[in-house]
């Protein structure tokens, strides 16, 4: 099966997405759900999920809380902020215009 | 605000530095655990699964140090870090280090001692409010004579000044004087002023308690009213607020205490502790008025948008007109506005000290900057094939500048450190040796270490350490790391660059400490000649002090004479003094002078007719000075108003106007206010006696008899059986028993008025001395330096020399040779410069003669020896190379 990398810029959008459905993840669920959603298609280089949440903890778009895993080990759980909620908005509706812009540019013959 | 908390949240993390990292790490071994299992139960062994997980996980390294840059702490990061190796490598060198700080140290240290000294003697802004539009005017002398653009102004022409001029908001006249404060207490002399009603209102000073001087109150037939300063307030009424309309006697006349004004308002050319209101008399109004030229110091503030040279040009013409309306008086004299801080300073005589003592710092502040340059120079070639390394692995050329950026950072930091301390030191040192006069000590306890000085010359050191700090790492961004790689100890051209600059540095430093040196030796030749200087009589063993008498009562000279009569005679019943006499001026205290004419020689014009130093003098005063009496006798009780004049003059007189003839009996015309009195005949010759530090050759004096001509302020000299200390309370006690509401000022002892007449030359010699000291040490540590350097390079090419059978003298000549190069450059330079000080210093100091040619030959002398010496260890170095190390460590 093909795997495709992310476009560069969409990673942000894609965990706040993860993350709006409600609930708490930790790390490796948020790259699985991104895999799964995608069919697999889509694949993050998952250790640059990291970096992203840091910087994400930084704006107060996420919080972090520590918590169990079903599998009873630590595990870092993240959650949308209101803040993250609206970023995600932004985020959004600034890739869909791109995604317009661009399917324009390739259906224009 | 949003910011505001990031910046919480990102203050939070670096808090919490080892939490974060040890979360980080779990949280993503728990990721790449939960995919290692998850790839297991998909079918993979064991090995894949983990191999699998690490490849879609990436460099989990890389990734946390990325998730820790995400938080902006990136630079603090890299500071600490270069603080850290800056600390290892300073740490690691501390030969380099400690030379470098001190270096630093002084050079910022004594800058900013001395300075600090300059602000707070010449620079200091006059405690009155809004300073800068305060004004002095003055009058300008077309004689000429002691500052004759800063003279005073008479009564009538301050009339008409204020009358007609229209630049000031206020103008007011002062006349300072000393007062004697009696009435409640002891009797004192203290300093005071007759001033205009409104002068504190011009000067913009409120009393802190009482009130001002109402307008009119200096106007004849007012109630006399004074205002005392808050230190006076305090040492004689214990700060009673009571104090406030109680009497006390100014002058044996009763004045009522207004107000208190506070202790902070000082100008230290016009001490005053009292002030009245001045108030003219007709005589000093009248046009004979008008002649007294030395009478008031007018003080105005300008009006606002006025500047000082429209107010100069108006007075400039009102003075032109008073000069054209009255001839006899006023004609030639101008008029001069200037700033009352302008006219401190230019009235204070420290100046040509303080322009001295500055020159003398910034050269050491330049040797110390030269010297900096050249260690860290010298230390950062020896260093090149580390940056070369460095760069090689990666490291970039901003990144190698702030590395060494950051090493000066801390060198300079230690080195101010180091430099405050030296100043509060120094400050501290040199603060109990002003004393030579009130300003002086007035001056020594406000004296702090300037803020504004330190900063500067921290900002030129600092400067210095990072121009030549950082250039090596520039150097490299030119050549590449490949350069610094290969230039490992010899010949590329860059190091030959280096090597010139480094020359340079050392030959400068050298001229430089020179002309400090010869500079510091003139002055310590100067200090020591003076001390050498046998004064003419004998300053042990004697006590003065000054009486001025004070109260109508001592109006008439027949009662002057009576009290000071008395004085000694009480003074004869005292055990410990041994003798005891009167004069109008000691020796070392500037005389007054009179002119005279010499009966048989033929009469010049009375304004071309010589003059000479002149006292008043009782019987006994020779004999108590000790000053040897050459030929005739001293005065008698004899000889008074009623008796033949006579008058004793001195041997530099004789040699004078008497070089071949006996002047015993011969008469002389003395010119007493205008008048030519009767001749007076010669009945002694006395031994000269010197009048300042110093000085070269001895005036002509006149003495004439005190009793003939008495005077109301007249010095007491004593001398005592033993420590003249222990009699100053007899001194006071004889005085008081004739009169309880006289005051006795100026006790000291006679050592210490000629060391006082020196106005701080102890301190000048001394200072001088250090700081040619200083110099001459950071020169040689620098020639020390440069040569242990060269040496370390040519290592090699000694060994090789030396195998070929070069023998030991030959090295140490090779080193030498190359050495001396530079060093007879540098005392070249320096020697030619400093033939120049002589005459600069005899221009700006009076007095100053110093026979300098000792010190001119001397100096370089001193700067090759301790060259020489300091070339010598690293000569003395190349010698001891193994030739077979030499060749193998290439």
């Amino acid at each position: 099966m093909h795997q495709d990398e992310i476009p560069p810029g969409t990673l942000y959008l894609l965990i706040l997405k993860a993350l709006a459905r409600g609930g708490e993840l930790h790390g490796y669920e948020i790259a699985s759900w991104i895999e799964q959603v995608s069919n697999d298609v889509l694949q993050v280089e998952e250790g640059s999920l990291y970096p992203a949440l840091q910087r994400m903890l930084v704006k107060g778009w996420v919080k972090a809380k520590w918590g169990a895993t079903a599998g009873n080990r630590r595990a870092r759980y993240y959650r949308l902020t209101p803040l993250g909620r609206k970023q995600l908005e932004v985020e959004v509706s600034q890739f869909e215009r791109v995604v317009q812009a661009i399917t324009r540019a390739i259906e224009t013959a | 605000m949003e910011w505001l908390v990031q910046l919480g949240r990102r203050i939070l993390m670096l808090l919490r530095q080892g939490h974060f990292d040890r979360d980080l790490a779990e949280e993503m071994r728990l990721h790449r655990e939960l995919r290692e299992q998850e790839q297991v139960e998909r079918g993979f062994s064991p090995k894949e699964a983990r191999y699998a997980a690490q490849r879609r996980f990436g460099n989990d390294l890389v990734l946390r140090e990325e998730s820790r840059d995400m938080w902006g702490w990136k630079w603090l990061e890299t500071l600490l870090q270069d603080v850290r190796y800056g600390l290892r490598m300073l740490a690691k060198n501390p030969g380099f280090t400690a030379v470098a700080v001190i270096t630093l140290g002084l050079g910022i240290g004594v800058n900013t001692t001395v300075f600090s000294f300059v602000q707070g003697f010449l620079l200091r802004r006059p405690p009155v409010a809004d300073p800068d539009r305060v004004m002095m005017l003055c009058g300008t002398n077309p004689k000429g004579g002691w500052m004759p653009d800063m003279a005073p102004v008479s009564a009538p022409d301050f009339l008409d000044w204020r009358r007609q001029a229209n630049s000031y908001s206020g103008m007011a006249a002062a006349s300072f004087d000393s007062f004697t404060l009696s009435g409640s207490g002891e009797a004192e002399r203290v300093p005071g002023g007759q001033v205009s009603a409104n002068y504190f209102q011009v000067l913009g000073v409120a009393p802190i308690r009482g009130r001002d001087f109402a307008p009119g109150e200096d106007q004849p037939g007012h109630a006399k009213v004074a205002i005392i300063r808050e230190d006076l307030w305090q040492q004689r009424f214990g700060g009673d607020p009571a104090a406030i309309g109680r009497t006390v006697k100014v002058d044996g006349q009763n004045y009522t205490v207004i107000g208190i004004e506070p202790s902070r308002f000082r100008i230290w050319i016009f001490p005053a502790q009292l002030w009245i209101p001045l108030d003219f008399k007709p005589e000093q109004l009248g046009s004979e008025g008008r002649k007294n030229h030395w009478l008031l110091n007018v003080f105005a503030r300008l009006k606002p948008g006025v500047s000082r040279a429209q107010a100069q040009a108006e007075l400039a013409a009102i003075a032109s007109r008073l000069a054209t309306d009255h001839p006899d008086s006023n004609k030639g004299w101008g008029a001069n506005v200037l700033t009352l801080g302008k006219y401190m300073a230019d009235t204070s005589n420290t100046r040509p000290a303080m322009t001295v003592l500055m020159g003398a710092v910034i050269f050491v502040l330049l040797i110390a900057c030269a010297n900096l340059a050249n260690l860290l120079l010298a230390r950062n070639t020896a260093r090149q094939r580390e940056f070369g390394i460095r760069a090689a692995l990666g490291a970039g050329r901003l990144r190698l500048a702030r590395q060494l950026l950051s090493e000066c950072v801390l060198l300079s930091l230690a080195g101010a450190g180091m430099g405050l301390a030296i100043s509060v030191l120094g400050l501290r040192v040199l603060r109990p040796q002003l004393n030579w006069n009130e300003y002086a000590c007035f001056v020594a306890r406000e004296i702090y270490v300037d803020k504004s000085v330190l900063l500067l010359t921290l900002a030129i050191s600092v400067l210095a350490a990072m121009v030549f700090g950082t250039a090596p790492a520039l150097q490299l961004s030119r050549s590449g790391p490949a350069a610094g790689l290969k230039e490992n100890s010899r010949t590329t051209s860059a190091g030959r660059e280096r090597r010139r600059l480094q020359n340079l540095l050392v030959t400068g430093e050298l001229a430089l400490s020179l002309i400090l040196l010869v500079g510091a030796g003139l002055f310590v030749r100067s200090f020591i000649d003076d001390l050498r200087n046998a004064p003419g009589f004998n300053p042990r063993n004697t006590l003065t002090a000054s009486v001025s008498l004070s109260g109508a009562t001592y109006k008439d000279p027949a009662r002057q004479t009576a009290f000071f009569q008395n004085v000694l005679r009480q003074l004869a019943t005292e055990p410990e003094v041994r003798s005891a006499a009167l004069t109008t001026d000691l020796p070392f205290e500037f005389p007054g002078s009179a002119s005279f004419a010499i009966e048989g020689q033929p009469t010049a014009a009375p304004i071309e007719l010589p003059s000479a130093g002149h006292f008043l003098i009782s019987p006994n005063y020779f004999h108590t000075a000790q000053i040897p009496l050459l030929e005739g006798r001293e005065f008698t009780q004899s000889d008074n108003a009623s008796s033949a004049p006579v008058v004793i003059v001195n041997e530099a007189f004789v040699r004078k106007y008497f070089p071949k003839a006996n002047p015993l009996g011969r008469h002389i015309k003395i010119n007493h206010g205008g008048q030519t009195g009767p001749g007076s005949e010669i009945v002694g010759v006395a031994a000269s006696i010197n009048e300042f530090p110093g000085q070269a050759a001895p005036r002509p004096h006149i003495f004439e008899p005190l009793l003939a001509q008495p005077s109301d302020t007249v010095k007491i000299m004593v001398r005592t059986r033993g420590d003249p200390a222990m009699v100053s309370a007899a001194l006071r006690r004889a005085v008081f028993a004739v009169d309880k509401d006289q005051a006795v000022t100026n006790l000291r002892t006679m050592e210490r008025v000629i060391q006082d007449s020196g106005q701080g030359d102890d301190v000048m010699a001394e200072l001088m001395g250090t700081f040619a000291g200083i110099a001459l040490l950071m020169a040689a540590v620098g020639i020390y330096g440069l040569l242990a350097y060269l040496v370390g390079q040519r290592t090699q090419e000694f060994g090789v020399r030396m195998a070929l059978g070069a023998g030991r003298g030959e090295i140490v000549r090779l080193v030498l040779r190359n050495a001396m190069v530079w060093v007879a450059t540098g005392t070249g330079i320096g020697f030619l410069i400093s033939l120049a000080l002589p005459r600069l210093f005899a221009a700006s100091f009076t007095g100053f003669h110093v026979r300098s040619g000792l010190i001119l030959i001397g100096g370089p002398v001193v700067v090759m020896l301790v060259a020489l010496a300091s070339c010598y260890i690293p000569a003395r170095r190349a010698t001891k190379v193994d030739p077979m190390v030499a060749l193998r460590c290439e």
